[in-house]
């Protein structure tokens, strides 16, 4: 996502990434970053908290318009209750990690992200 | 005291290694920036989300390239108005579960929630198109020299100012 966001502000457009991995969004070198700690495919909070979800796009926005130096992150103060059990896994394991099981041996090309050559199709 | 996000909170086991040791890769570079050049109040706002949402009516993301090729995901994207409400779309991203912003869009991509803020005044206007695209790749090219000039353009032609990017 990072990467997209430098091709989108290069271009003359105001970006922020609400992010739940900010470390990451950062490392690739973001102009602004609004960091959340919530859930995994709940960025803006549960279903149906609509005051939750327009408090935290507010607070975005909000960041936005403070952040005035390329690469800053502002960490917006929203608390997620841990008592929430809540299934963040997809129904499936994603390909990666079937694929990773059965070949052990690419992991460390995965840590890299240097995936192995692409093949003739 | 201010809050400081744990970026690996929800993680753990083998995605909390690789997340840590992808964070670890970047080198220093030049960061793009353009300045907010108008008040909120007169910006018109877009949201770009890596979810992998398209509409019911519009065309799936194809989920088989990646099982085909688990480095690689459907680098195309699709377009959501700014009419979308929740139940119109579905997520296709293979890393999460999809249950939650299909139950409610606004999770993952706030359309309902940015037409609010425009109602209140506080931007100019939500855009009339928001975007998505699959997240996971391990070989952005693709996505990066098509889709997302695509992307661009279209902001362009709706006179965008700000887009938020929404990651899941």
């Amino acid at each position: 996502m990072g990467l997209v966001q430098r091709e989108i502000e290069a271009d003359g457009f105001s970006t922020i990434s609400l992010s739940m991995i900010p470390e990451l969004t950062a490392s690739v070198g973001v102009p602004r970053i609004a960091a959340i700690e919530h859930p995994f495919g709940l960025t803006l909070g549960l279903p149906g908290d609509s005051v939750r979800q327009l408090e935290v796009l507010r607070a975005t926005l909000r960041a936005l318009e403070e952040i005035s130096q390329p690469g800053t992150v502002v960490n917006l103060p929203f608390e997620w209750k841990s008592g929430d059990k809540l299934n963040m896994y997809p129904p499936e394991p994603p390909p990666i990690a079937r694929y990773l099981r059965r070949h052990p041996w690419h992991f460390p090309k995965f840590l890299r992200r240097a995936p192995p050559e692409i093949r003739n199709v | 005291m201010d809050k400081t996000v744990d970026s690996y909170r929800f993680l753990e086991g083998v995605p909390r290694r690789v997340m840590k040791q992808w964070a670890s890769l970047g080198a220093p570079r030049e960061i793009p920036w353009t300045p907010l050049a108008k008040p909120l109040s007169q910006c018109a706002v877009s949201l770009l989300s890596s979810a992998g949402v398209a509409l019911i009516t519009d065309q799936p993301f194809d989920q088989g390239i990646e099982r085909r090729d688990p480095w690689f995901s459907d680098p195309s994207y699709r377009v959501l108005p700014r009419t979308a409400s929740t139940g119109s779309a579905r997520v296709y991203h293979l890393h999460i579960n999809p249950s939650f912003a299909e139950q409610d869009l606004n999770c993952v991509m706030p359309i309902e929630r940015l037409n609010e803020l425009e109602a209140l005044g506080e931007i100019g206007r939500s855009a009339s198109s928001h975007y998505s695209y699959m997240g996971y790749t391990v070989r952005p090219e693709a996505l990066l020299q098509h889709s997302v000039p695509g992307i661009i353009r279209r902001l362009r032609e709706d006179q965008v100012d700000v887009v938020i990017l929404v990651p899941v």
